[in-house]
């Protein structure tokens, strides 16, 4: 209020106060509005139009001629079992890069944080993954995982870690885990550049304190610095979250959802129903049970961070 | 205690090594398969620096043509969006930031919390309309449907920028006769130089990064960009010639790597402030 307030007390007199508003009002429209169509029209109205198509019976050859078909896309959907598989691998992919990075991550931005040679530097070239586009990172990651002659069956039949090459795309058990090894090395460097951030925002002189009540290194990050950093992990793991749960190239590139669905992931799941089998219906029906998931799901995530507290500590 | 603290120390000096080890071998590993010749390249143990490096797959990827239309589409279509992403997402940021009106807290929400929509269920709906409005196979097409990709977290991380700004400039300017339009032009935007660049550096890393977009929104190949033409022409046809694929790659890396090289310093105050105050 008071900003707008203050802008508007700098007109010349009452007379032309009233001018001043309508003017601002005028002005403000003028400069929100482009954003908001623009957001209107390729996501606002996409979403209530993907909802509305999911009740119809609708195919990318047949688009014109609408017929309803009432929750007929819901129950083939659950019908076929597809739905719940894809629904538990998304969920362990999820948790599963999400817990690595955040560990990692925190570790890596612990270590950067503290007093090493060439700090500047590391910080910078650490972070050169997270700018690589998706598929060169899925195709780079796919030399590095070939069965014959990549670095990684090499290096570990090298080390006697294995004893022979490893079909790490191709094979149900290890095909998810080559896929979060690529999502990792590409999504580490922002989260270690997020926690980084974090932890250089806290003031010094908590850990001096900290340190004449006789606290150790341990004592010192299990209570100051985590709690000190609650609002960021809440926020970047939350993005990490988002992000992956909409995760498409990586799996599209280097899996394509195999072996045998082993990594058929909801956006994976749906892109095929609705751009590949052609029935555009079952692939919004996939999506508005997607979005409620998500929805049900940062509400409790939410909610667990929020444990413990009266009403959310510091800004926001 | 002196000999504890050596130990952590070279503890953690081993940690951050594997740490670099994971994070930049596959890129040295990616650069150096571009130059390997095919003879060399399936040999075991493999070459870890190259003996005899060829550039013979640089020549014949940039005699293709195809290539080099996906690779001009990709910069126009990357261009487009972040201009566009720029001059929205700047207004919006600066209404946000400056002016009270109802309903303020639940818009940027709204905004915000799009990014949390399943992306397919945009593209199906976003298919027909294109289809409808003649929009798809069309470059302007998925200039618009990246922009509003990229507004959400610009708008929010301007609007951070904004905020920190004093507004006293404003009002002096204000008092002086000068107009709405002309603050924001003369006086606002020249100090907010490092969150533009944040922002513009953001969209265009964003934008040369998408595929889901471009491989359904476009299927000429002419207007095809840089991600989707790879996935499409090079990974079908020349499924087990890794040099040449390494070498689209390092290619298609090029003007990322630029704008990392000279913006770094925009990129991550950026985001950490962005992220960081949200």
């Amino acid at each position: 209020m008071e900003k707008a307030v203050r802008l508007d007390a700098s007109g010349t007199g009452r007379a032309s106060r009233l001018s001043e508003k309508t003017k601002d009002g005028l002005f403000l429209a003028a400069i929100i509005s482009p954003a908001l169509l623009l957001l209107l029209f390729t996501i606002g109205i996409p979403i209530v139009k993907s909802l509305y198509l999911s009740f119809y019976d609708v195919t990318l050859l047949r688009m014109k001629s609408l017929s309803w078909n009432g929750f007929a896309n819901y129950r083939n959907l659950f019908a076929d079992g597809d739905f719940g598989h894809s629904v538990a691998v998304t969920f362990r992919y999820v948790f599963t890069i999400v817990a690595l990075q955040f560990v990692l991550g925190m570790a890596l931005a612990l270590i950067l944080n503290g007093k090493i040679p060439m700090r500047r530097a590391i910080r910078t070239v650490v972070l050169i993954p997270w700018v690589i586009p998706t598929i060169i990172g899925a195709l780079l990651w796919m030399w590095l995982f070939q069965p014959q002659y990549g670095i990684v069956n090499y290096v570990l039949q090298y080390l006697h870690l294995i004893d022979k090459p490893l079909n790490w795309l191709s094979d149900i058990h290890l095909a998810l885990w080559a896929v979060t090894a690529a999502a990792l090395w590409k999504q580490l460097p922002f989260m270690v550049t997020m926690l980084l951030a974090g932890m250089q925002g806290i003031p010094g002189d908590m850990y001096e304190a900290a340190m004449i009540d006789g606290a150790n290194k341990r004592q010192q990050f299990w209570y100051v610095t985590l709690p000190m950093l609650k609002n960021t992990i809440q926020t970047v793991t939350l993005i990490a979250c988002i992000e992956n749960f909409k995760m498409f190239p990586l799996f599209w590139i280097m899996t394509s959802g195999g072996p045998v669905d082993a990594t058929t992931t909801l956006s994976i799941l749906s892109y095929k129903t609705a751009f590949i089998d052609l029935d555009l219906g079952k692939g919004a029906a996939i999506g508005a049970i997607w979005l409620v998931i998500m929805l049900l799901f940062s509400w409790i995530y939410n909610r667990l961070f929020s444990i413990g507290e009266g009403k959310g500590g510091g800004a926001h | 205690m002196n000999r504890s603290r050596r130990i952590n120390g070279v503890v953690s000096a081993l940690i951050l090594a594997a740490f670099l080890l994971f994070l930049l071998f596959p890129l040295y590993w990616m650069l150096l398969t571009s130059f390997k010749d095919n003879s060399v390249l399936f040999k075991l143990p493999p070459e870890w620096w190259p003996s005899n490096p060829v550039t013979s797959h640089y020549e014949k990827l940039f005699a293709d043509k195809v290539f080099l239309t996906y690779y001009r589409n990709s910069l126009l279509v990357s261009f487009c969006t972040t201009a566009v992403t720029l001059l929205a997402s700047t207004f919006a940021g600066y209404g946000f930031s400056r002016f009270q009106f109802r309903f303020k807290s639940l818009a940027m929400m709204s905004i915000l919390s799009t990014q949390m929509l399943p992306v397919v269920s945009l593209l199906i709906a976003l298919y027909t309309m294109y289809n409808n409005y003649g929009l798809l196979n069309n470059r302007g097409g998925l200039v618009i449907a990246l922009t509003t990709s990229c507004l959400p977290f610009s708008i929010w991380m301007i609007k951070v920028f904004f905020d920190g700004i004093p507004i006293d400039l404003e009002e002096s300017a204000k008092i002086d006769g000068a107009s709405r339009f002309g603050i924001l032009l003369r006086i606002v935007l020249p100090l907010t130089k490092p969150g533009l660049f944040s922002i513009g550096i953001y969209s265009f890393i964003l934008s040369w990064d998408d595929f889901l977009y471009s491989i359904t929104l476009i299927n000429q190949d002419a207007l095809r960009s840089l991600n989707a033409g790879i996935a499409i022409r090079y990974i079908g046809e020349l499924s087990y010639d890794w040099s040449s694929i390494m070498t689209v790659c390092v290619t298609s890396i090029v003007p990322i790597s630029l704008l990392f090289l000279f913006f770094q310093k925009y990129m991550v105050s950026g985001l950490t402030a962005g992220a960081v105050k949200g």
